[in-house]
């Protein structure tokens, strides 16, 4: 492999979760307006759904990949000293990770109580 | 009509300036003519101008903030005051005069000619009239810098990134049904920088005097390279 950071890969996963989002965006929307969960409970019935847990997985890990691509361009484009850069990288990237481990947690925790 | 020209001379002045000049408008006259009579008034103002009916591709300033041909440029099209100033995020050699060596360098990386592997024919390399439609709104460009100067991804990354001159020029070729080296081209694109600089910011439409499309082309290369990737 070349030794530089990804762009077609990058580029390419940033376009299909975009997808992704917009299309679970609308559905969510959707569901929402027209058969909102009216209790606590009823959302942990709905979010313990395989098909909306898997779907709502999907969905937090396509908004890593989509927002981690685009800070990496907004780094890339404004911070040019190299340790910073990485820095910033660095905290983005484990701050994305935390997010995505914590939200997974808390749909995980609503199938196991439901 | 009241132009304000940006004027610095780096042997004598320590920071540029804005001045003033006051020029007669007469019949037709392009923002070229007005600055050919501030020279008149004023000969230390030095700008670039060659041909005077924007095929050169010399004489591209900012003006007002947009990026523009003074050749092709009706000032009775301008708004007064008018601001005239060099080429945006290119060092300034003297007034309007601008060091476009890092423009010259990201056109000459794309290899700007045909690569034809096989033997060459006795005569011409012949091609069909529909493969020769596609190098229309390509082989156009004039090479003036209205595009990439306009460029935010071109003012940070100047050095990495080609810009949309140089990338339209990059399709130019990868369009051409005579070239032989489109995966070699294509590879020499990949990574962060090159070509995956451009956001879709289009600029470069925006202010393109040929009224040529740069984002379109680098849509084209970005969808051929997924295209040789799976």
């Amino acid at each position: 492999m070349s030794r530089q950071a990804s762009g077609l890969r990058a580029w390419a996963l940033q376009r299909i979760s975009a997808v992704y989002l917009g299309l679970y965006l609308i559905y969510m929307l959707g569901h929402l307006s027209f058969n909102a969960p009216e209790t606590y409970e009823a959302w942990r019935a709905y979010v313990a759904d395989p098909g909306v847990t898997i779907g709502m997985l999907l969905f937090v890990t396509a908004l890593l990949i989509h927002a981690w691509v685009g800070i990496r361009d907004v780094l890339i484009d404004y911070i040019h000293p190299i340790m910073a850069r990485v820095g910033l990288l660095s905290l983005f990237a484990i701050g994305f990770i935390a997010c995505g481990l914590w939200f997974a947690k808390v749909v995980f925790l609503a199938s196991v109580a439901a | 009509m009241k132009f304000f020209v940006y004027r610095y001379n780096p042997d004598v002045d320590t920071a540029p300036h804005m001045q003033e000049y006051d020029v007669e408008v007469t019949r037709g006259m392009m923002l070229r003519d007005a600055l050919m009579e501030i020279k008149r008034q004023d000969e230390a103002f030095a700008f670039r101008h060659s041909c005077g009916e924007g095929v050169c591709g010399s004489d591209a300033v900012n003006v007002n903030g947009s990026n523009l041909l003074g050749c092709t440029t009706p000032v009775s099209e301008l708004k007064e005051p008018v601001n005239v100033r060099p080429l945006p995020g290119r060092p300034v050699i003297r007034d309007l005069v601008v060091d476009m060596s890092q423009f010259y360098q990201q056109y000459r990386a794309v290899k700007p000619y045909l690569i034809h592997k096989d033997p060459l024919p006795e005569q011409e390399i012949l091609q069909s009239p529909e493969d020769r439609d596609k190098l229309d709104g390509l082989y156009e460009c004039i090479m003036c810098g209205c595009c990439s100067t306009a460029c935010p991804s071109f003012w940070w990354n100047p050095d990495k990134f080609h810009g949309p001159q140089a990338l339209l020029q990059a399709w130019r070729f990868l369009a051409d049904s005579r070239d032989q080296a489109t995966e070699e081209r294509l590879d020499a694109l990949e990574g962060p920088y090159k070509l995956y600089r451009c956001h879709s910011i289009m600029n470069c439409v925006e202010y393109c005097p040929k009224s040529l499309n740069p984002t379109k082309a680098i849509g084209k290369i970005k969808e051929l390279m997924l295209k040789h990737s799976i």
